[in-house]
């Protein structure tokens, strides 16, 4: 794999940071506060913050795809485009812009929007002292060659695709999960990449495309359902059971889409499925399936046989490995049957449906591939306007936290786009930059419009936004578990999830030929447990990166789907069930997190990257460090004033800026994006 | 008399109330130390009913449940067991509610229009379908914002669950939203500050963060900082209670945490009891994974059988303390599950026909309102729309169903959606 230097501030940070590890040895700002009595606080034994993240960082392990500067012309020539398009609008409708960001502002809202994260203050003080007239442009381009931006988009992806470990207990989706990150680092384009999905066939860890397929595994009409939703923007669920009276859409025609895909196959158990249609077409893959299955449901007959004579139990973890490695996603067109209590006149109950698309045609180069083919070609198709649509929306959205189409998954006739031209211009761009999205974001962020201050935005009151600026927006989950990250860990990145390949190399059992036998097979399975497998390596994990229960990694590092009370599915996390399940709705519990939770009284302990900082500086120094490394930006004279006025009369200095830092999180100008 | 409980309940809400008045600022204070606190209806209702709901999430199938279909093909594996009622069988798993029919009404047709998890949830939950450009109330924050809460320190409204996907308090007041607890074992998270955290520091904290604030918060407005202005007092609030303990389920003996059962249903419905005593007046209970499209028949009766436990102790627990009179108990979900068995020898997505059941203040037991017909495919009688299940459920904890509401943008809601109450199941 090629390396790639990181970029310049992070090299920056790292040598300072390492300068720092050296001298200042400080001690926390939470640890040594006293109660009234005059006792030392029982927690005042300090908790050590791991010494695997207080480490210099030596940066994420995977490579990015470098950003082509010398585009940077073409990026604000395009970026005008659609400025200029907006202002016809704006003209048009009375709308006066709110002013440009500050440079501290745009700073934020890049690195959070780009990097998902807020900058550290070494960063933030760079760019701020930068006289380079281009540092705006510069600094988007680090940051989106940077892993904080494939840590970003994954957290996006993963909500959208429904991105979890273990979507049933026989499927083990590590190496699909990791593909997707890499699919990102690579920015590979977005067409291609959905097609691989669309059509992978094998093992999850042989091609990890797979994974997509096999999310509603068994369920094939929601996955049709779940497909066009995300990638079509069109929602035809309603139709699955019945004909809509307000839809466009049919259930005949759910029927006819779900037939093209309805041969996928993937399971060990169940009987062998007889193709029915006459010209039969099957994968390459569908032979090894079959001897794959076999040998897996002789091998769990054995296992089951050797237990009832030893007087033992199956091992239940030992029957999911072996259906694990037998899954292998393969293909065979197969005729498709109406439901038994079909009720409509243009066809009769369980008659067969001949697969036909909802809109345009099945692209000519397709149209003598398998069925599952012909599908993933009309999806993504340039020719199908419905997919450059959609991720130009999608993509809009996450720019300003409002789509041009609202909901995002509901383009209709009668539910138009907000900005016609727009939109119109948005799909057509994807189409230029041949599914770029990376591209794509340069181009959002680099208009006036999206570097202007914040307008708040109620989507219930039903009226539309102007984007004359992006909407005021709560950092999601992941950017304040990132950013909180970032004033803790000098390398967020110590722990990442395991890659594809030792996944794989640690859990792959082939059985598409003989038989391995019982206790090879057992062998085999051992050896994963003792490497790879998360029930046998989370203690591990989270002595190594672990501060108080919580494992200290980047959100997308983190295992998934969270449990219901973590701080990032507090804060509204989805819950990998629900397609873009993503939320920011205040509740109590987030509060008491921010008051009392590990993760931000992490951030005072000693060795956190804040607290590091500070122990180089007196006041009034420290209060701009406090500032900037939390807010992003310089005490304002008022601000200043009342900041030394607390640190001077608090117990002690480090009590002070231990309540500074705590008051600076808890206000709205860290939640929000202004 | 001893009233040094008193003296240090009031001393902490003293401190409390201190802190709030120095450090949120005169929105929040008034909220908060107002005679009545935010949420707080103009004429809160005589009744003071309380509201548990246990929702069933991933529609629960009727037909192994309440409804069941003895002898047909359709039945499946589910055996069925005779109620305390005539002529009235439960799926065998509800051994002990089928002993107490007599406590209970079924609504055995309910009926709703779509068959998709978000939508039929979010129907169930607030009596009108999901539209883009409106967010409405959950029940219970309609029930707070027509009955108001209870007096005290807690919320008057909890949520067993994460409530990510929950509308909340919709275009009322972000007050009414419910408080999610997460993991009912663990109750409120990060109710207790840090040892070295003096109640001094604490406060100088608060303040410094709020004046810090000022020049963000003039220059944005908007509903969201609102509404975190607004959970702010309320967390300040709530850790100044002396009746957290009401969350804390270690607080209950052994003997009676065993009686409900170990998993979130029967946690759930320990909690519900606790802080319903505690002048909680509405909770809800979040169940998971009733969504089984394969192998329904060996994963039901584990589900169904920690359901029959839980609910039944609750509605015990309840009438022992004299709690049933005042407290409507309901059991939804949000469609039923196909009668046809499908190849993975699951159920699927049915939203023509499933049952829920009411018990406890404003309830007849021993009823059985409407029936599915013989495969358990369609209403047959008495069929009861979304609205009408509301409705009825509004009724019962004498709310104002046909009092019109109106939203920001003017538009008139009802509570329970303006369906037709069923007489029937009514006290």
């Amino acid at each position: 794999m090629p390396t790639i230097a990181p970029p310049r501030p992070l090299l920056v940070a790292l040598l300072v940071a390492a300068a720092w590890a050296v001298v200042a040895p400080s001690a926390g700002l939470a640890a040594e506060a006293k109660k009234p009595g005059g006792k030392k606080a029982r927690a005042a034994v300090p908790f050590r913050l791991p010494a695997a993240v207080r480490d210099a960082p030596d940066g994420a392990s995977f490579a990015v795809a470098p950003i082509d500067r010398t585009a940077r012309d073409d990026v604000r020539a395009a970026a005008a485009r659609i400025d200029a398009l907006l202002a016809e609008r704006h003209a048009r409708d009375g709308v006066v812009p709110p002013p440009s960001l500050s440079d501290s502002q745009f700073l934020r809202r890049a690195y959070l929007d780009l990097g998902g994260r807020i900058p550290t203050h070494d960063e933030a003080s760079a760019f701020l002292a930068s006289t380079d007239p281009d540092k705006r442009a510069a600094l988007v381009d680090s940051l989106l060659e940077s892993p904080d931006w494939v840590s970003r988009f994954y957290n996006v992806w993963a909500d959208t695709l429904r991105l979890t470990e273990r979507p049933q207990k026989n499927l083990w989706s590590e190496a699909y999960l990791d593909w997707v990150k890499r699919s990102i680092a690579a920015n590979r384009p977005y067409d291609e990449w959905v097609h691989d999905m669309l059509t992978a066939d094998g093992k999850l860890w042989e091609n990890p495309a797979v994974g997509y397929q096999l999310r509603d595994q068994g369920m094939p009409l929601p996955y049709v359902d779940n497909t066009v939703r995300v990638f079509l923007g069109t929602q035809i669920g309603c139709a699955q059971c019945h004909n809509h009276p307000f839809d466009a859409w049919t259930q005949h025609q759910f029927y006819e889409l779900a037939a093209f895909t309805a041969g996928t196959r993937s399971g060990t158990g169940g009987k062998p499925e007889k193709p029915v249609r006459k010209e039969m077409r099957k994968g390459a893959r569908a032979d090894t399936a079959d001897a794959t299955a076999k040998n897996v449901r002789a091998l769990i007959a054995e296992s089951r046989k050797r237990a009832n004579q030893n007087g033992t139990k199956v091992n239940n973890a030992f029957t999911q490995f072996l259906q694990a490695n037998g899954t292998v996603v393969n293909f065979r067109d197969r005729d498709l049957k109406l439901p038994h209590d079909y009720q409509y006149d243009d066809a009769k109950p369980e008659e067969g449906v001949a697969p036909h698309v909802l809109w345009g045609e099945v692209p000519q180069e397709a149209r003598s591939l398998d069925g599952r083919a012909q599908f993933a070609a009309w999806v993504t198709s340039r020719d199908n306007p419905q997919f450059a649509r959609t991720i130009a929306n999608r993509m809009w959205k996450l720019c300003f936290g409002v789509g041009l189409v609202e909901p995002i998954d509901d383009f209709r006739p009668d539910n138009p786009p907000s900005h016609p031209e727009l939109m119109d211009h948005l799909a057509a761009e994807m189409l230029r930059l041949d599914f770029d999205l990376r591209e794509f974001f340069r181009i959002v962020v680099s208009t006036e419009a999206w570097q202007r201050r914040a307008i708040p935005y109620d989507p219930t009151t039903g009226e539309a936004f102007s984007f004359a600026a992006p909407s005021l927006r709560r950092q999601s989950a992941e950017q304040l578990w990132d950013s909180i990250l970032t004033l803790v860990a000098h390398d967020p990145w110590a722990y990442e999830r395991p890659t594809g390949e030792a996944f794989a190399a640690a859990v792959n059992l082939d059985l598409s030929r003989k038989n391995p036998g019982l206790d090879a097979a057992q062998a085999a399975f051992e050896r994963y447990e003792d490497s790879q497998s998360p029930r046998k390596t989370r203690r591990q994990t989270m002595q190594t990166y672990g501060y108080k229960g919580q494992l200290l990694a980047r959100a997308s590092e983190l295992p998934t789907p969270l449990p219901l009370g973590h701080f990032l599915r507090q804060f509204g996390q989805g819950d990998r069930e629900t397609i873009d399940g993503n939320r920011t709705v205040a509740t109590v519990p987030q509060i008491l997190a921010m008051f009392n939770g590990p993760i931000t009284h992490a951030m005072l302990e000693r060795g956190s990257t804040v607290v590091d900082e500070l122990a180089e500086h007196d006041p009034p120094q420290a209060v701009d460090v406090i500032f900037l490394s939390v807010l992003s930006r310089l005490p304002d004279e008022e601000d200043r004033q009342l900041a030394l006025g607390e640190i001077r009369s608090a117990a002690d200095r480090r009590t002070g800026c231990g309540n500074l830092i705590w008051a600076l999180l808890n206000t709205r100008e860290f939640l929000f994006i202004q | 008399m001893n009233l040094s409980w008193l003296d240090s309940r009031l001393a902490r809400r003293g401190a409390i109330a201190r802190i709030a008045r120095t450090a949120l600022g005169v929105t929040a204070v008034d909220a908060f130390l107002a005679e009545r606190p935010s949420g707080f209806a103009a004429e809160p209702l005589p009744s003071g009913t309380n509201i548990i709901t246990l929702f069933m999430r991933g529609a629960m199938s009727h037909l192994d449940t309440f409804d069941p279909k003895p002898g047909r093909e359709e039945q499946g594996e589910t055996g069925v067991i005779q109620t305390k009622t005539p002529g009235i069988v439960f799926g065998e798993s509800m051994k002990k509610l089928a002993g107490m029919s007599d406590r209970l009404a079924i609504l055995r047709a309910v009926t709703t229009q779509t068959g998709a998890h978000e939508q039929g949830t979010y129907l169930m939950r607030t009596s009108y379908p999901q539209i883009n450009s409106i967010r409405h109330p959950a029940f219970g924050a309609w029930a707070l914002h027509a009955a108001g809460r209870h007096p005290g320190d807690l919320p008057g409204y909890v949520l067993v669950g994460n409530g990510n996907d929950h509308p909340g308090s919709g275009f009322l007041d972000p007050a009414l939203s419910p408080v999610p607890v997460a993991d009912p074992k663990a109750g409120l998270e990060n109710t207790m500050r840090p040892a070295y955290l003096t109640e001094e520091n604490f406060e100088r904290r608060l303040s410094l963060a709020e004046k810090v604030d000022r020049d963000f918060k003039a220059s944005y407005g908007g509903n969201q900082i609102e509404a975190y202005d607004r959970m702010y007092a309320e967390a300040v609030r709530l850790l100044g209670s002396v009746d957290l303990e009401a969350f804390d389920l270690s607080k209950e003996p052994e003997s009676v945490r065993d009686r409900y059962g170990a998993g979130v249903v029967g946690k759930g419905c320990l909690l519900a009891r606790r802080l319903v005593e505690s002048g909680v007046r509405v909770v809800e209970v979040e169940v998971n994974g009733w969504d089984m499209h394969r192998d329904l028949f060996e994963e039901l009766p584990t589900k169904a059988s920690a359901l029959d436990k839980a609910l039944a102790t609750l509605l015990d627990d309840l009438s022992d303390r004299g709690l049933l009179g005042t407290t409507l108990v309901v059991l939804a979900t949000e469609f039923g599950r196909t009668p046809k068995i499908n190849e993975n020898a699951g159920r699927d997505h049915h939203p023509a026909v499933f049952s829920c059941v009411l018990a406890g203040a404003g309830v007849k037991g021993g009823v059985v309102h409407g029936a599915s017909d013989e495969r358990g495919h369609s209403p047959d009688s008495g069929a009861v729309s979304v609205a009408d299940f509301n409705t009825t459920v509004a009724a019962a904890a004498g709310l104002p169903y046909e009092k019109e509401f109106h939203a920001p943008n003017g538009r008139p809601f009802k509570i329970g959606g303006g369906g037709t109450p069923v007489r029937e199941v009514l006290a």
